[in-house]
C-alpha cells in the first residue's frame, strides 16, 4: 500500500507541467554548476601545481647569501584544494590562499578571492553547494506542499480515510512520493561528480566513505524538509496557506538564520580587527627578546646565561656565532607570542561555533553546511590546519637557517654568506590534510544536530498525519 | 471612478490582517536590519579610533622625548627608538590612513567586511605589499549580514507578491469580477489602479520603517538628505518593479494557488539563482587573473633584482638597515638612503608586475559589473553599496588612495634625511595626512536607477500587451 501511494503520488508528479520545468530546470543548473565549478578546479589546480614548484625553484636557486638574508626572502606556501571542493567550496573563497613564510612574523593567507570579485559574488555562485543546499530544498517545497492540502481541498481525503489506510502508511507513501524524485535528483549529482572526479588524474585523493557520507547527509537534509513540508501540509486549510508558511520556513532556515547566528556570534565573542590583533602582538614582543637588540635586558640575561653555560667570559670565545644564536632565540620568541595570539583566535573561533551550533536548533541548514563544508575540506577547521602546518614549517625553516649561521660564521660577521647548498637542504613544504577521523570528530555534535531534526521532524509528520481532519 | 475604485480597495485592505501584519513584521526586520548594519559601522569607527589614538600617543611621547633631548636632559632611549630620528619616525610613527564609513554605510554591508580600514604605511615598508585585509571568520562572510539592503533585495519582493499575487485571481474565484465587467470601467485600469493602491501602502511603509530605523540609529536625516532621497527612490522603484511582476504574473495566471507558485519561481529565478548565474558566468567568460601566477611573476621579478639591489647595499642590510652603522662624518641616514636605492630598484621591476594585475583585475571587474544590468537584484545591490560607500570600487580607491599616500609619507622623509635633518617637535604638525576622499569614486547610483526603472517600464508594456492580446482568456478563460 505504502508502495502504491508513493508509485500514485510519483506518477502524479511526471505528468504535472511544473514537476517536469522544475526537475529539468534543477538538472540543467547542476549540470552547468558542476562543470564550471570542475573546470576552475582544473585550473586552480595546474596552477596550484605549477606555483608550488615555482616556489620551491625560486627558494632553491638563491645565490649565495646570509642566511638571514634568505629567511626574509622566504617562501610561499600555496594551499591545495581537495576533488570534494567541487561539491562544496564552502569558505575557500573568505580564506586566503597563499601564506608568505617570512623571519619574524607569522603573516595571514594573502589574496582572498571574495576581494578580488565585486560585491555581485556575495549573492552566492553557483556551484553545486548552492543548489545542493538551498534550490533543492525549496523544490521539495514547491512538489509536497499541496500533498495533504491537495487531497482535501478536493474532497478525496474522505475517501482515502474511508479506506481503513492507516496513517503511518498514508504518511509514508505521501513521504516516499515526494522524497523518491529528490533521491534521484541526488543520486544523479553524485554520480555525475564522482564520474568527473573519476576522470582526474590526482583522484587518488577522493575518499568513497567521505563522498557517500557527505551525500548521506544531504539526503537526510532532504529528509527532514521532506517531514516538515508534509507535516505543513497535514495541518493548513489551504494549499496557499502551507505554501506561505513552507516558504517561510525555508527563509528562515536557510537565509534569515545563519545571519542572525552570525549578529549573534559577532556580539558575544568577537573577533579581533586586523590592527587591534597586530597591536597587540607589537605590545607583547615589547618587553621581549628581540633578535635584533643585543642590548635588550632579555637579550643580555640571555647573554650571560650562554656564556656561564659554556664557561666562557665574552660572546666572541663562545663556539659558535652568538648573533645567530640570539636571532634564533628571537624568533622562537616571536613565535611563542604568534602562537599565544593565534592560540585565543581559536578559542574565539571555537566559541563562534558553539553560537552557530546553537542556532542550529532553528535551522537544519546550519549543520548540513558546516558537515560538507567539513567533508570537503573547505571549511575553516580547514584552513586553520593548513595555517598551523605552514607555520611550523616556518619555524624549521627558520630554526635550520639561524643555525647554520650560528655554527659558521663568526660573530659580528653580517657579511657571511651561506653556500647555495644550504638552499636544497631545507625540505620542501608538504602538506598533509586533515584526517577524516578528526574531521568526523569535531563535527560529532553536528551530526547529531541533523540527527535529531531528523527525529523530531518524523515525529512531527507522524502527529500531523494521524490527527489529519477530514475538512 | 478612479476615487471609487482607491476608496473600496482602502476599506478593504483595512479589514485585512494583512496590512497590520506587514506593517509590524517590516518595521521590525527593518530596526534588526539596520542595528546589524549599525553594528558593523561602530566596529569600524573604533578600529580606526584605536589606531588614531595608538599614534598620537606615540606622537605625544615622541615630542616629550625631543624636548628633554633639546633640554639637554638624557631620557632612557635607545638609537633605535630615538625620536629626533628621522627614520624611527617614518616606522614607529607612522600615520593612519583610515577610510572612515560614509554616512549611510549602516545600510549595507557591502564589501566592507573583507577590508581593513585603517592602515599604517611606513618609511621603509613597499607600499605595494600592504595588505588590506580585514581579520575575520570566514563562516561569517559566507553567511552574509542581515543589513537593509539584504532586507530589501531578498524580502521585500516577498512581501510584495504576497501582498498582491491574487488580486485578480481571487475576483475571479469570488466571481465578483463579472460583476466589475458589468461597470462601464476598463478592467486593466481598474487593476491597475488596485495595483497602485498595494503600492503606495507598500512603499509608504517601507519609507517610515526605514526613516525610523535611521532616527533610531541617529543618522541626521536632515544632513544626509540627498543620500536619503536617493535611497527611498531606489526602494520605491525596486518595490514597483515586483508590482509589475505580480501585474503580470496576475494577467497571464489562473488561480490564485498558480499564481503563488509563479511568483515564487519568479523570485527564485530573479534573486536567487539570476544574480549566482551572471557572476559566475561572468567570472567563467573572463576570468579573474590569476594570482598565483601575479605572485610567481612577482618572485621572478624580485630575484632577478637582488642582485643588482645588492651591488647598492647588501642584503642583509636591506632587511635591518637599523643595524647599520655609520662612518665618523658620513651622512647619519647613508645605510638608509641606500636602502632606499635599492629598494626602488626592487619596486621598478615588481611593482608592474602588480600594477599590471590592477588593471586586469580592474577591467575584469568592470567586465562583470557590466552583467549587473541584466538583473534588477543586483543592480539595487550595487546601487546600494554605491550610496553605502562600500561597493569594490570603493576599496580599489582606498587602496590606490593609500599607495600614493606612502609616497607622499616616503617623501616627506627623504629630502630631510638627505640633508641629515632631525625630528624637532613642531615638525609633527607638518607630518603627512591621509583624508579617503569618498569623490573620486563615480557613483554609479544613476545608472542603476535608469536600469531599474527601464526594466519595470517594459514590464508594464509587456503587461497592457498581454492584456489586450489576451482580454478574453484572461477574463473569461
Amino acid at each position: 500500500m505504502i508502495l502504491r501511494i508513493a508509485i500514485k503520488e510519483f506518477k502524479e508528479l511526471i505528468r504535472e507541467g511544473r514537476f517536469r520545468i522544475m526537475s529539468g530546470a534543477i538538472a540543467v543548473l547542476l549540470i552547468v554548476a558542476t562543470v564550471i565549478t570542475f573546470n576552475y578546479y582544473q585550473w586552480v589546480n595546474a596552477q596550484h601545481v605549477a606555483a608550488k614548484e615555482n616556489a620551491r625553484n625560486v627558494w632553491v636557486s638563491q645565490d649565495e647569501k646570509n642566511p638571514h638574508s634568505a629567511a626574509h626572502y622566504g617562501t610561499y606556501a600555496f594551499k591545495p584544494k581537495y576533488p570534494m571542493s567541487l561539491i562544496d567550496q564552502g569558505v575557500d573563497k573568505y580564506t586566503g590562499l597563499s601564506i608568505y613564510l617570512e623571519a619574524h612574523k607569522r603573516n595571514e593567507a594573502q589574496y582572498m578571492a571574495a576581494q578580488d570579485q565585486t560585491a555581485a559574488s556575495r549573492f552566492g555562485d553557483l556551484t553545486p553547494d548552492f543548489i545542493l543546499l538551498f534550490i533543492i530544498p525549496l523544490f521539495i517545497i514547491l512538489i509536497g506542499f499541496n500533498t495533504f492540502t491537495r487531497e482535501r481541498e478536493s474532497g478525496t481525503l474522505r475517501l482515502l480515510k474511508s479506506q481503513g489506510l492507516s496513517s503511518m502508511k498514508l504518511a509514508l507513501g505521501k513521504w516516499l512520493g515526494v522524497f523518491l524524485p529528490v533521491l534521484l535528483i541526488t543520486l544523479f549529482m553524485a554520480l555525475l561528480t564522482l564520474i568527473l572526479l573519476l576522470g582526474i588524474p590526482d583522484f587518488g585523493e577522493l575518499n568513497i566513505g567521505a563522498y557517500g557520507m557527505l551525500f548521506v547527509f544531504f539526503l537526510i537534509y532532504y529528509a527532514v524538509f521532506t517531514n516538515i513540508t508534509l507535516w505543513v501540509s497535514s495541518i493548513s486549510k489551504k494549499s496557499g496557506v502551507a505554501l506561505i508558511i513552507l516558504l517561510a520556513v525555508w527563509m528562515v532556515s536557510c537565509l534569515g538564520m545563519p545571519k542572525v547566528a552570525n549578529r549573534l556570534a559577532e556580539t558575544i565573542h568577537p573577533y579581533p580587527t586586523q590592527s587591534e590583533f597586530l597591536t597587540s602582538i607589537h605590545e607583547d614582543e615589547k618587553g621581549g627578546l628581540d633578535g635584533h637588540d643585543p642590548f635588550s635586558e632579555q637579550a643580555k640575561k640571555l647573554a650571560a646565561e650562554t656564556l656561564k653555560e659554556y664557561g666562557v667570559d665574552s660572546v666572541h670565545q663562545l663556539p659558535f656565532n652568538w648573533d645567530g644564536l640570539l636571532m634564533q632565540k628571537g624568533e622562537e620568541h616571536a613565535a611563542e607570542i604568534y602562537f599565544k595570539h593565534y592560540e585565543s583566535l581559536k578559542q574565539i573561533n571555537n566559541a563562534q561555533s558553539d553560537v552557530y551550533r546553537m542556532v542550529s536548533v532553528l535551522s537544519p541548514y546550519l549543520p548540513v553546511r558546516f558537515l560538507s563544508m567539513a567533508l570537503c575540506r573547505t571549511d575553516y577547521h580547514a584552513h586553520w590546519h593548513f595555517s598551523d602546518a605552514a607555520e611550523k614549517y616556518r619555524l624549521q625553516m627558520m630554526n635550520a637557517l639561524n643555525m647554520d649561521f650560528a655554527e659558521n660564521s663568526s660573530y659580528g660577521d653580517w657579511a657571511w654568506k651561506a653556500d647555495k647548498s644550504l638552499w636544497k637542504e631545507i625540505p620542501d613544504f608538504n602538506y598533509e590534510p586533515m584526517s577524516y577521523a578528526s574531521i568526523i570528530e569535531t563535527n560529532e555534535s553536528n551530526i547529531m544536530a541533523l540527527g535529531i531534526w531528523l527525529i523530531l521532524s518524523s515525529g512531527l509528520l507522524f502527529q500531523g498525519v494521524r490527527k489529519l481532519k477530514v475538512i | 471612478m478612479h476615487k471609487h475604485n482607491f476608496r473600496f480597495e482602502w476599506m478593504q485592505l483595512q479589514r485585512d490582517r494583512w496590512v497590520i501584519i506587514l506593517l509590524v513584521v517590516f518595521i521590525t526586520l527593518c530596526f534588526f536590519a539596520a542595528s546589524n548594519g549599525k553594528k558593523k559601522v561602530i566596529i569600524r569607527q573604533n578600529e580606526i579610533a584605536n589606531s588614531q589614538s595608538i599614534v598620537e600617543e606615540y606622537e605625544h611621547n615622541a615630542k616629550k622625548i625631543i624636548d628633554s633631548l633639546s633640554a639637554g636632559l638624557n631620557p632612557d632611549v635607545s638609537p633605535w627608538t630615538n625620536p629626533q630620528r628621522l627614520s624611527v619616525v617614518g616606522n614607529k610613527g607612522a600615520r593612519v590612513a583610515a577610510m572612515p564609513p560614509a554616512p549611510l554605510a549602516f545600510v549595507s554591508t557591502g564589501q566592507s567586511d573583507l577590508f581593513t580600514h585603517a592602515v599604517k604605511p611606513t618609511l621603509t615598508g613597499d607600499s605595494y605589499m600592504l595588505s588590506f585585509t580585514e581579520m575575520s571568520n570566514p563562516v561569517q562572510l559566507l553567511f552574509g549580514s542581515f543589513d537593509l539592503a539584504f532586507l530589501c533585495i531578498y524580502l521585500l519582493p516577498l512581501l510584495v507578491l504576497g501582498f498582491s499575487y491574487n488580486v485578480l485571481s481571487s475576483e475571479k474565484e469570488l466571481g465578483s469580477l463579472r460583476l466589475m465587467l458589468a461597470q462601464p470601467v476598463s478592467i486593466y485600469n481598474w487593476l491597475l489602479n488596485k495595483i497602485l493602491l498595494r503600492f503606495f501602502i507598500m512603499t509608504g511603509i517601507v519609507w517610515v520603517s526605514i526613516l525610523a530605523a535611521m532616527l533610531v540609529n541617529g543618522v541626521q536625516l536632515i544632513n544626509e538628505i540627498g543620500g536619503i532621497i536617493q535611497l527611498l527612490l531606489l526602494v520605491a522603484v525596486y518595490i514597483m518593479f515586483w508590482f509589475v511582476i505580480a501585474l503580470i504574473v496576475n494577467v497571464f495566471g489562473k488561480s490564485s494557488g498558480m499564481n503563488a507558485i509563479m511568483i515564487i519561481s519568479i523570485w527564485v529565478g530573479l534573486v536567487l539563482l539570476l544574480p549566482a548565474i551572471l557572476s559566475q558566468s561572468g567570472n567563467s567568460i573572463y576570468p579573474i587573473p590569476s594570482r598565483i601566477n601575479m605572485v610567481n611573476e612577482m618572485r621572478a621579478a624580485q630575484a632577478e633584482t637582488t642582485a643588482k639591489a645588492d651591488t647598492i647595499l647588501q642584503n642583509f642590510y636591506r632587511n635591518h638597515p637599523e643595524l647599520a652603522q655609520t662612518k665618523e662624518g658620513e651622512n647619519s641616514y647613508s645605510y638608509y638612503l641606500k636602502f632606499f636605492a635599492s629598494q626602488d630598484v626592487v619596486k621598478e621591476e615588481v611593482e608592474p608586475v602588480l600594477n599590471e594585475y590592477a588593471t586586469k583585475l580592474k577591467a575584469q571587474q568592470n567586465f562583470v559589473l557590466s552583467l549587473r544590468f541584466l538583473s534588477p537584484s543586483l543592480m539595487v545591490q550595487n546601487a546600494f553599496n554605491n550610496l553605502a560607500g562600500t561597493s569594490s570600487h570603493h576599496y580599489e580607491s582606498y587602496r590606490e588612495q593609500v599607495v600614493r599616500y606612502a609616497d607622499t609619507w616616503r617623501e616627506y622623509f627623504l629630502p630631510r634625511m638627505f640633508r641629515d635633518e632631525e625630528m624637532k617637535t613642531a615638525d609633527f604638525d607638518n607630518l603627512p595626512q591621509f583624508t579617503y576622499n569618498y569623490d573620486e569614486v563615480k557613483s554609479q547610483y544613476s545608472s542603476d536607477l535608469l536600469g531599474l526603472m527601464l526594466y519595470t517600464g517594459l514590464g508594464l508594456m509587456l503587461s497592457v500587451w498581454a492584456y489586450k492580446r489576451y482580454a478574453k482568456e484572461i477574463l473569461f478563460g
